[in-house]
């Protein structure tokens, strides 16, 4: 019944057709028979209504540049009715969010992820490359650092302020909690948004990120649910700051 | 097609053992998860890089605990990145030697975790081997399970 195809203009439009069919004694019978004879006088009024309304929808559905008829079986009554409606394809930017991959899930394929640039600071080689790659399947744009100092010289190079800091707050250099520091006292208050990460199973962890300006806390192991919560969450408190 | 179906099978049943004797928990599923076309070899990359930070490790941790005069707290700084759940027990025992400064009980520890991620590469080896086998046959990997 549903049918999809491309039109003429390349990659700009797609057709979708509805194709229905009208059995015997339906209403949409009534619609139709606006078109044809009515018998009883009674049923006039009505049909001529109906008959508007289907018109209505014709209108409507031409101004969407589509187009809406019925077709009449060879006694004349309708045997179904056919809508087609053209839709303009919009190219898509950013990254993994909703292509195919072999996992049968996208569990997270969630729209206000996509295009969110990360900056990802990490000292560890593995866990940057897993958490980069997980950040990347929830649609982020990621930069990847492995130090505190770089993760600070990649933010004052950074284009615009809409950025999300992913801070791994066990690194050796300088952790994740100077690294905040520094950020809150020479950026504003509210952005970028920090997110730490930490193996710390200590109940005072999220207090302490919370004191030094931190917006959110995840514990290792990091897992794509488990990110992809908090970011969320993360971001719907900043929204509503606004 | 009977091959490809018995290797896929020895694949499956291979990986669940795995998961039964603790050797791949949850972190590997999330591994075949991030997995896709866009990176089709991202679990054997992560996995080799894995190996070879953590042998890089070891080496370290080995000359430390060489050397006249030991670096208790820089031995501890190493121990704290070894990664694995089923050596946290030795990690934590480990990590008691190097305060208390004894250079057996850490030399002890030392071998117990070379051990334990010589086992783990031999059975992740087999693991990848078995899956080249299902491709070359033909098959397709079961992921995730």
């Amino acid at each position: 019944m549903l049918g999809m195809w491309k039109s003429n203009a390349p990659d700009e439009f797609v057709c979708i057709k509805f194709d229905m069919e009208i059995s015997e004694g339906s209403s949409l019978s009534d619609v139709a028979s606006s078109t044809t004879n009515s018998s009883g006088r009674r049923q006039n009024s009505a049909e001529v209504k109906e008959g508007q309304s289907f018109s209505m929808c014709k209108r409507l559905v031409q101004m969407m540049q589509g187009n809406i008829w019925i077709s009449l079986s060879p006694l004349g009554f309708a045997q179904g009715m056919t809508l087609v409606l053209r839709f303009q394809i919009h190219p898509s930017y950013g990254r993994a969010v909703f292509s195919p991959g072999t996992s049968s899930e996208q569990p997270n394929s969630n729209p206000q992820f996509r295009g969110l640039h990360v900056i990802l600071a990490d000292d560890d080689h593995v866990n940057r490359m897993v958490t980069k790659k997980l950040l990347e399947k929830l649609g982020c744009e990621v930069t990847a650092v492995s130090s505190g100092s770089e993760c600070l010289s990649a933010l004052s190079s950074a284009e615009n302020s809409f950025i999300l800091v992913v801070l791994d707050l066990q690194m050796p250099e300088m952790d994740g909690f100077e690294v905040a520091t520094r950020i809150r006292k020479f950026r504003s208050r509210n952005w970028p948004l920090i997110v730490a990460v930490t193996a710390s199973a200590e109940d005072n962890v999220w207090e302490r990120c919370l004191r030094m300006g931190m917006n959110g806390v995840i514990r290792k192991p990091v897992l794509l649910q488990g990110m992809a919560d908090e970011l969320q969450r993360v971001l719907q408190r900043a929204r509503e700051q606004f | 097609m009977d091959s490809v179906v018995l290797l896929q099978r020895q694949l499956v049943d291979y990986t669940a053992q795995l998961f039964n004797e603790g050797f791949l928990d949850d972190q590997f599923n999330q591994l075949q998860q991030l997995q896709d076309e866009s990176n089709p070899d991202f679990v054997v990359e992560v996995v080799t890089l894995f190996f070879e930070d953590s042998e890089r490790l070891l080496n370290e941790l080995a000359k430390a605990l060489e050397q006249q005069s030991i670096d208790y707290r820089k031995i501890d700084a190493h121990v704290h990145q070894l990664k694995g759940q089923q050596l946290q027990k030795v990690c934590i025992a480990f990590r008691n030697y190097c305060e208390e400064r004894n250079i057996e009980g850490c030399q002890k520890c030392l071998q117990q975790v070379k051990n334990e991620y010589s086992l783990v590469k031999t059975k992740l080896e087999t693991l990848f081997k078995l899956e080249q086998q299902v491709l070359a046959a033909g098959g397709s990997i079961p992921w995730p399970m």
